[in-house]
């Protein structure tokens, strides 16, 4: 007698359904796996150059194009989306036609969608080094190639993969299918509504947020890039790759439903986690924190189901590198999840924000969990796409063991250099409650000696991925002359599904319990689910109904409540010059190692002066708080030095600061500043909300003024003169500025009834808007 | 774990256990969000002392307390900066050495180690540009000089801090080191001894009363 449910049994046995014969496409996972391994090298090894000019930086000979600002974006954006994201599409191409049991709908998107791809990361890999950035975080690149990135995405990679899951001919989609679908909606939604800009020209625009909102947008994004293009994907790949090339089942298919939804719900609040004790609303700095806690056990569930479905299976992973990969892989995705909600806790990231501490989490995550499942997944498609054997499984075992010892070279001492960092920057003496390390610098040299074994690790692993080239290479060039295609059949998906199951019937049916504690019983094992699971249409609105609500909940009281941002009245917006200045420091990527926001702690502020407040920053687009401090904080540098001691500075950081690893930023003390550039910024900012007056007429001669006078008090102060046309000139007027305006006394008088604007040069204008606000 | 019931279904191969949630799991996860439900309510019930800007204001009342309770308010007088030029300056603490502190903080940079001179001048040298009198190392200080060569602190440092950082550039003149920067402006005459009046201020009676308190916040 059967007492299994007939609606388990795989398709075949549904009665309806006329048999079809297919193929598999391929020849796009091959596409796809050379592009992971061509940019995984380069994504490693511009990230060697960073770390190397980072220590010296004269090694780039002046020039601005590889300086660590520039180049550093580069490293991330080609490791997330050049190596990972290839990664993640070579996975989902060959697993989702596997799962569905059908071709991708349409080889000619697949195309398009691989090509598109690519040409975005050449746009990008140009574009960074030239200065062409929104600088913020893992959304460098500019408008054109956003809108570019959203139409492959969504429309190309999104609609072919929807077509393919609803031409389908397996009834049921497996969870690694529910990890793609969220990926792929969440990520279009992420990508396109942090990236809204108003353009200022064709390699610019201004965000529409400012200050706090864009630094809460930019977060939301930021942290949900880490959740959706390397987390959620590379869970799906597991669930497909891992069972596989352990040949064991699934340790529980209930897990799976249970964390992927509470992952995919809980991860979306998490971002705020990123600007604890910034000028953030406290509310949304503790939702971020506790969400971030609650999302511990949901990620710990990918992990234990990756980990227990090797139970029985451990003497293949003493033999076979492909398991070795994968578990030390989800062996560093646990850690990394466990250590993101340590983070996340506010006394915690007290100490660690800002530090090399994140940046030695990020890389156990990137190297340890998206670097070795992806070589798992190749070394494990390798044979199978290439129809060969693997040119040497030894070379493949050797990549293992030097990218682990890399991962671990590279991430003890930086781990070591952000706990050093995190303990100088906050060391007061109890004696007498001042800095124990009060010059910036004095923190230099303990860093310094390792971030060179950094250099080291990151060659390990760079020389493994090596490896892993010259091993693809030769599989390939023993392929036959012609692929086998091989020809599957199954049924057509009859349209209407006839559920066999019978009735569930609780198993406390006879016993003495309330009829609830029977329907909970009943729903507790999760039929409802397995009937989501038939229906891809329903299933991806589901899952963007998740984290619209997630995000809905935190946005829409962050824009709306006032009291948020508390207005200053002596904040007044950028001058032009002031405007050309601050693109500059955008361009130059200075926010790779500066912040600018003070926290609230003693230490910080008397190190930095008064902590950083909301309203100060109601007219930054983008926002420029940074993440990091390889510098010092720059939010109230403004009249903490001469400019010309700025001008001396940019040209020969080491001569002002020993032991500085600042580059030199001599072209900008030699190339002359665009003036006419200037009024578009102004006009953009003006529609943005900026009480612009005559600076719209204006920009050109008002810049100029200001350029005359900043150049007249270089000359004053003993520099030299006429270089009021240089392009250093905007970026001082710029730094200058910095966190000066809550020290402003308010100059106009502006009693009661006087009308705002009236015969007041545009930047003493009384900002009658903010003012406004701060009645209500 | 070969009784472990399978789930009948198969995807390219792939089977499922029906195996349970683990239990550690399940209650890690529900104390995680019961946990969250306390903590939110705690932090965020309006409770006086506990935002973010409260703790500050009370951790730096108490670095404020340890720091000066001892000297109460000082005024920028010749006197004052005399007195706490001295290493040998009243308190058990090196008040000398605070004033070092707020030198590295923020006057290293143009100013050089030990004040040997970098883009401003050299402090170790008998030649000053804008202080002819002890006192106006802190009007220099408050107010900035030389078109903005010298930023004005008034608005960023403490009125004690003034006085202490103060006191530490008037104590390194005469330190001459190699390598500093040549001498500039004209000679000044020496820096003349503090008034006896200056060591029976009414700060120090404060800090008698204030000494135990500032070792309670420490």
């Amino acid at each position: 007698m059967s007492t299994v449910a007939t609606d388990t049994k795989q398709a075949s046995s549904q009665p309806a359904g006329e048999m079809e014969s297919f193929s598999y496409d391929d020849g796009i996972v091959r596409l796809f796996v050379t592009a992971t391994i061509v940019w995984g090298l380069v994504a490693t090894l511009v990230g060697l150059i960073v770390a190397v000019v980072l220590v010296v930086p004269w090694l780039t000979g002046g020039l601005p194009w590889i300086s660590f600002g520039r180049l550093r974006p580069l490293h991330t954006n080609a490791a997330i989306f050049a190596f990972g994201g290839n990664g993640i599409f070579a996975a989902i191409y060959y697993s989702t036609q596997r799962l569905c049991k059908a071709r991708m709908w349409s080889d000619t998107l697949s195309r398009m969608h691989f090509w598109g791809w690519q040409a975005i990361i050449v746009a990008a890999a140009i574009t960074l080094p030239l200065g062409i950035t929104q600088s913020r975080e893992y959304a460098e690149f500019e408008w054109p190639i956003d809108i570019a990135i959203a139409v492959v995405w969504l429309l190309i990679f999104g609609g072919n993969f929807l077509m393919t899951l609803i031409h389908r001919r397996e009834r049921h989609m497996y969870v690694a299918l529910w990890f793609y679908i969220s990926t792929i909606v969440t990520v279009a939604l992420l990508h396109v509504f942090n990236n809204l800009v108003v353009p200022t020209s064709w390699f610019h625009g201004y965000s529409i947020y400012a200050g706090v909102q864009d630094a809460f947008m930019q977060w939301w994004y930021g942290h949900n890039a880490v959740a959706f293009v390397l987390t959620t994907p590379f869970l799906g790949l597991m669930y497909y790759y891992l069972p596989k090339a352990a040949e064991r089942p699934v340790f529980s298919y209930k897990l799976s439903i249970i964390h992927f939804w509470s992952l995919v719900f809980i991860y979306i609040w998490a971002g705020p986690h990123h600007v604890h004790y910034t000028s953030l609303p406290e509310w949304a700095s503790t939702l971020g924190m506790l969400f971030s806690l609650m999302l511990w056990m949901p990620s710990w569930g990918g992990m234990i189901n990756g980990l227990l479905t090797l139970r029985g299976a451990w003497h293949k992973v003493a033999a076979d590198p492909i398991l070795k990969f994968f578990v030390v892989g989800v062996t560093f995705y646990g850690m990394a999840t466990f250590e993101g909600p340590l983070l996340s806790i506010k006394s915690v990231n007290a100490l660690s924000h800002y530090t090399d501490w994140t940046i030695a989490h990020v890389h156990a995550g990137t190297l340890g969990w998206n670097g070795f499942m992806i070589f798992g997944m190749l070394y494990w498609m390798l044979p199978r796409l290439y129809q060969t054997k693997l040119w040497s499984p030894k070379l493949m075992g050797l990549h293992f063991w030097i990218g682990t010892l890399g991962i671990l070279l590279y991430i003890v001492p930086i781990y070591a250099a952000g706990l050093l960092q995190g303990l100088m920057w906050r060391a007061i003496d109890p004696a007498t409650g001042q800095l124990m390390y009060p010059d910036f610098i004095e923190t230099m040299p303990s860093v310094v000696p390792l971030w060179w074994l950094r250099v080291l690790g990151g060659t390990l692993y760079f020389v493994g991925v090596g490896m892993l080239g010259v091993n693809a290479l030769m599989t390939w060039r023993a392929r036959p002359a012609k692929y086998e295609v091989p020809v599957y059949s199954a049924p057509r998906l009859s349209k209407h599904y006839e559920d066999h199951a019978p009735a569930p019937v609780s198993e406390l049916a006879t016993a003495p319990v309330l009829e609830v504690g029977k329907k909970i019983e009943v729903w507790a094992r999760m039929d409802w689910h397995r009937q989501w699971e038939r229906l891809p249409v329903k299933f991806t609105v589901l899952a963007t109904l998740a984290v619209v609500i997630a995000t809905l909940f935190e946005v829409i009281p962050t824009f709306l409540i006032r009291s948020n941002i508390p207005t200053i009245a002596t904040v007044k917006p950028y001058t032009p010059l002031e405007l050309a200045g601050r693109q500059i420091y955008t361009s130059e990527g200075c926010y790779n190692c500066h912040s600018q926001q003070i926290r609230p702690m003693v230490a910080e502020t008397k190190r930095y002066g008064e902590y950083s407040k909301p309203g100060e920053f109601i007219y930054d687009r983008p926002f420029q708080w940074g993440s990091r401090r390889i510098g010092p904080d720059l939010a109230r540098e403004g009249g903490r030095q001469s400019s010309f001691w700025h001008w001396t500075h940019f040209e020969d950081p080491e001569l002002m600061s020993p032991g500085s690893v600042m580059p030199s930023y001599d072209h900008l003390l030699t190339d002359d500043l665009k003036f006419s550039a200037i009024a578009p910024l102004v006009k953009a900012a003006h529609w943005l909300g900026a009480p612009y007056t005559n600076e719209l007429e204006e920009s050109d001669a008002l810049a100029r003024r200001q350029a005359e006078e900043i150049a007249a008090d270089i000359v004053k102060q003993g520099g030299p003169a006429g270089v009021h046309e240089k392009q250093v000139i905007a970026l001082i007027a710029y730094v200058q500025r910095l966190g000066t305006d809550i020290f402003r006394t308010e100059e106009a008088p502006a009693p009661s009834g006087a009308s705002p604007g009236e015969e007041v040069p545009g930047e003493e204008a009384p900002a009658e808007p903010v003012d406004a606000t701060a009645q209500k | 774990m070969e009784n472990e019931p399978l789930i009948q279904h198969s995807y390219d191969g792939i089977q499922e256990f029906d195996n349970p949630l683990p239990g550690w799991w399940k209650w890690m996860f529900v104390g995680s969000i019961v946990y969250s439900m306390f903590y939110a309510l705690f932090f965020h019930i309006g409770a006086p002392g506990r935002s973010m800007t409260d703790q500050y204001d009370a951790a730096l009342a108490a670095n404020t307390r340890l720091q000066f309770s001892e000297i109460g308010d000082l005024q920028p007088t010749a006197d004052n900066i005399l007195l706490y030029s001295s290493a040998l300056a009243k308190g058990r603490k090196s008040w000398l050495s605070v004033g070092q502190t707020l030198y590295k903080t923020n006057c290293v940079s143009c100013h050089g180690l030990d004040g040997i001179g970098k883009v401003g001048p050299n402090l170790t040298d008998d030649y000053f540009k804008n202080v002819h009198k002890v006192e106006d190392i802190a009007r220099v200080i408050t107010q900035g000089a030389g078109n903005g060569a010298m930023p004005a602190w008034g608005t960023r440092l403490l009125p004690n801090e003034i006085v202490l950082v103060s006191a530490y550039v008037a104590s390194l003149r005469g330190t001459e080191h190699e390598g500093g920067k040549p001498p500039e402006g004209s000679e000044i005459p020496p820096w003349p001894e503090p008034s006896a009046s200056a060591a029976d201020t009414p700060a120090e009676k404060e800090a008698e009363a204030g000494q135990p308190d500032a070792a309670k916040e420490g």
